[in-house]
């Protein structure tokens, strides 16, 4: 999908600040973002529902899958394709160019994931790669971390399913005349 | 720890209430879905209303029972009672703004505002304050605004105030807000009762879903069918994409029409009168405007943008508190709020109700450390500090810019002033929530641990670091960007709401503020818009 020179990379290392909007439009440059959404989903890209599924039972722990069991991943993928398909013009764009460096092995291990992808991670290396970006001193590593953290509970904890872990009782119920 | 999960509290169940929207349209009401509307067709009529929000609800009602064809624009769509079911998921995609993800242009705060007919006040918690006077005279003394002290504002709140029936909660406060009463009680701190827009509350909960049984007196179940009633006509799923101007008149709206998903569906039609009042929100109006290069010599439009910055802090209890059951807002303290008026920030305290998804959000974090405080969700409480922005000179809130497709983006930033009034609004909470018996408390930052005494909290509390995206900033309340007041070189419209460089566009709504308010806003608009349509109708009786 994107190979670059050797020298190529090591600019992009020497400031990681900008590795994620350089990462991003490279990313579109060589046809990461023109990729279809996957089958069912207005925007997510195969690519990015792996992602968000490896992210999945780190940022939601035991919570996850919870009883929703081999239908949370789709569930939890599903609701976030709606929502992010909702934002705004300039919010979309900004997480679209997060997933779209996500896709990009060289652009990503500069960001701190240095796996060949994301399926292959470990539960450490993603918790490792959530604290660096947590409280790291680069803000788009931080918003990316609030924003994916923010998303991904949202759209999780407002399940039904998964009251049970909250120890939500649920609303009461409504029967319309 | 999966506590309580078997526990079936008594709630009620929700059943008999009627849909006085699925009523009104029956029986006739002029309703329709903007891609109903044919592809480039013209509606002509006697005032057009951008909005359907506090001030355009309530403009339409002025407006329509004192005999004008009133067309009222809505970009979100039409959802009523039998679609209110107190489901998160449903709410916020129907009922809000980018599905309640709206964020600032970093990330860093996020924005909870309504984006359906009724606009925020279906979505609303219902408190319902009068614009405090200090406010009122700053404006007057800053911005030159006339005609807006505490005495001339006062007959326009009780008028609204009858309309909604607006009263202080006479019922027995949730725990969660209860908590606030009893720590504040410790402390000495002053409290009161929040007035609320309800008739026949049943005390659910859930008045951020929008209202399942016609309760909350937003304008979706009074003013907006009062105008229905009266000849006036409801656009809905329809964008204002610009004004259409000639010289110093607005001739027009041109309308995109949204399909089912929110995005321009290629039908457009154009509405036309004499008369265009905007009542589109702070962040959308002022894109609106500059959307349609409104004449703006100053460089003014989408400036002094406001919130009231939120932040959030937790704690955890002993006892059950419920914190998503019973009217979410009740007891509110100003005693931290007028300390000075144009000094450092001063700020409200109040508490949300605590939905799952939402409270996921706002405890911030990942893993199990999220995944145990979320565990504790029966056992939280959380208290809110609104921080009142907009009366210092380091206190100017934030501006609206477009993006490429003309949607608006909003670059808001905590700066210092603000951050101080950060860490003082923590403090105050977690020492009001040890003193109502807390056993834990966190600070909503994500390097916060749960402090175990107020001692502990005090020392913590101070050490936090600023990093932005690294705390919950949110707001609720969307205010300023066409600030009001006869001063020119600082404000876009007049004491009547009328913009200063058009003869026939008005703004009746929050954006026209010159700074935050101080306390929920939703009063606030309903009394101005209120005063200003009165007052357009008389110029407009008087021109015939």
């Amino acid at each position: 999908m994107f190979t670059t020179s050797r020298r190529g990379f090591l600019q992009l290392s020497a400031s990681s600040a900008a590795a994620l909007t350089v990462g991003a439009s490279l990313a579109g440059l060589t046809g990461c973002s023109k990729v279809p959404a996957a089958e069912g989903y207005r925007l997510l890209r195969s690519g990015d529902i792996e992602f968000l599924s490896a992210l999945a039972p780190v940022i939601l722990n035991k919570s996850y899958p919870g009883t929703l069991a081999a239908e949370a991943p789709v569930r939890l993928t599903k609701a976030l394709d709606t929502l992010i398909g909702t934002l705004e013009d300039y919010s979309r764009s900004q997480l679209v160019q997060l997933l779209d460096v996500m896709q990009v092995a060289p652009i990503r291990a500069v960001m701190g994931a240095q796996w060949g992808s994301w399926s292959e991670a470990s539960a450490e290396q993603i918790e490792a790669f959530l604290q660096d970006w947590k409280t790291s001193s680069i803000q788009l590593k931080r918003m990316g971390y609030g924003s994916l953290c923010k998303l991904l509970t949202m759209c999780w904890y407002s399940q039904p399913e998964t009251f049970v872990s909250s120890g939500y009782p649920g609303a009461p119920k409504k029967i319309p005349a | 720890m999966q506590n309580n999960n078997q526990r079936q509290p008594d709630i009620p169940v929700v059943a008999g209430i009627p849909d006085p929207i699925l009523e009104g349209i029956a029986n006739g009401w002029k309703v329709r879905e903007a891609i109903e509307v044919s592809d480039g067709s013209l509606i002509e009529t006697d005032v057009i209303i951008i909005g359907t929000g506090a001030g355009g609800g309530t403009t339409a009602e002025i407006l329509a029972r004192a005999g004008l064809k009133v067309l009222m624009l809505e970009e979100g769509p039409l959802k009523s009672t039998n679609d209110f079911r107190m489901d998160e998921r449903e709410a916020y995609r129907d009922l809000y703004q980018e599905s309640a993800g709206r964020m600032s242009k970093d990330g860093a705060m996020s924005i909870l505002q309504g984006r359906c007919v009724g606009g925020t006040t279906v979505i609303n918690w219902t408190s319902s304050f009068r614009t405090p006077e200090p406010t009122l005279n700053y404006w007057s003394e800053e911005f030159g605004v006339e005609g807006f002290s505490s005495a001339e504002m006062a007959p326009w709140f009780e008028k609204m105030e009858q309309r909604l029936n607006v009263a202080p909660w006479q019922v027995q406060p949730n725990e969660n807000n209860s908590v606030l009463a009893r720590g504040a009680t410790q402390l000495g701190i002053d409290w009161h009762v929040i007035p609320r827009n309800v008739s026949g509350c049943w005390n659910l909960g859930y008045c951020g879903t929008g209202c399942p049984t016609n309760a909350k007196q937003s304008m979706l179940v009074t003013t907006i069918p009062a105008a229905l009633d009266n000849h006036s006509e409801l656009v809905y799923s329809a964008r204002a994409e610009r004004l259409i101007m000639e010289g110093r008149k607005v001739l027009g709206v041109e309308v995109t029409a949204l399909g089912h998903d929110n995005q321009p569906s290629g039908k457009r039609f154009v509405a036309k009168a004499p008369h265009v009042i905007m009542a589109c929100g702070a962040i959308n109006g002022p894109a609106l405007l500059l959307r349609s290069k409104a004449p703006d010599p100053h460089k003014r439009i989408g400036k002094r943008t406001f919130f009231h910055p939120t932040t959030f802090c937790f704690a955890e209890f002993e006892q059950v508190i419920d914190p998503y059951y019973g009217a979410p807002q009740s007891i509110y303290s100003d005693h931290f709020q007028w300390l000075e008026v144009s000094g450092k920030v001063g700020y409200k305290l109040e508490v949300p109700p605590l939905q799952p998804g939402l409270t996921s959000v706002l405890l911030l974090g990942h893993g199990a450390q999220h995944f145990d405080d979320i565990s504790k969700l029966p056992n939280l409480h959380a208290m809110i500090a609104l921080l009142r922005d907009g009366f210092h000179p380091d206190s100017e809130g934030g501006s609206i810019e477009l993006a490429s497709d003309g949607t608006p983006i909003i670059d808001y930033e905590i700066n210092d002033y603000l951050w101080d009034g950060v860490l003082r609004s923590w403090l105050t909470m977690a020492e009001i929530q040890f003193a109502a018996g807390a056993k834990a408390v966190r600070a909503s930052h994500v390097d916060s641990p749960w402090f175990r005494s107020w001692e502990e909290a005090k020392a913590g509390i101070s050490q936090l670091e600023f990093r932005s995206n690294a705390f919950t900033a949110g707001s609720a309340h969307c205010m300023g960007g066409l600030a009001m007041g006869e001063d020119q070189s600082r404000c876009l419209v007049d004491s009547h709401g009328k913009y200063h460089h058009l003869d026939n566009l008005y703004v009746f709504d929050g954006s026209a503020f010159p700074t935050s308010i101080g306390a929920n806003p939703q009063l606030s608009i309903y009394g101005m818009a209120c005063k200003q349509a009165n007052k357009l109708l008389e110029t407009i009786k008087a021109s015939v």
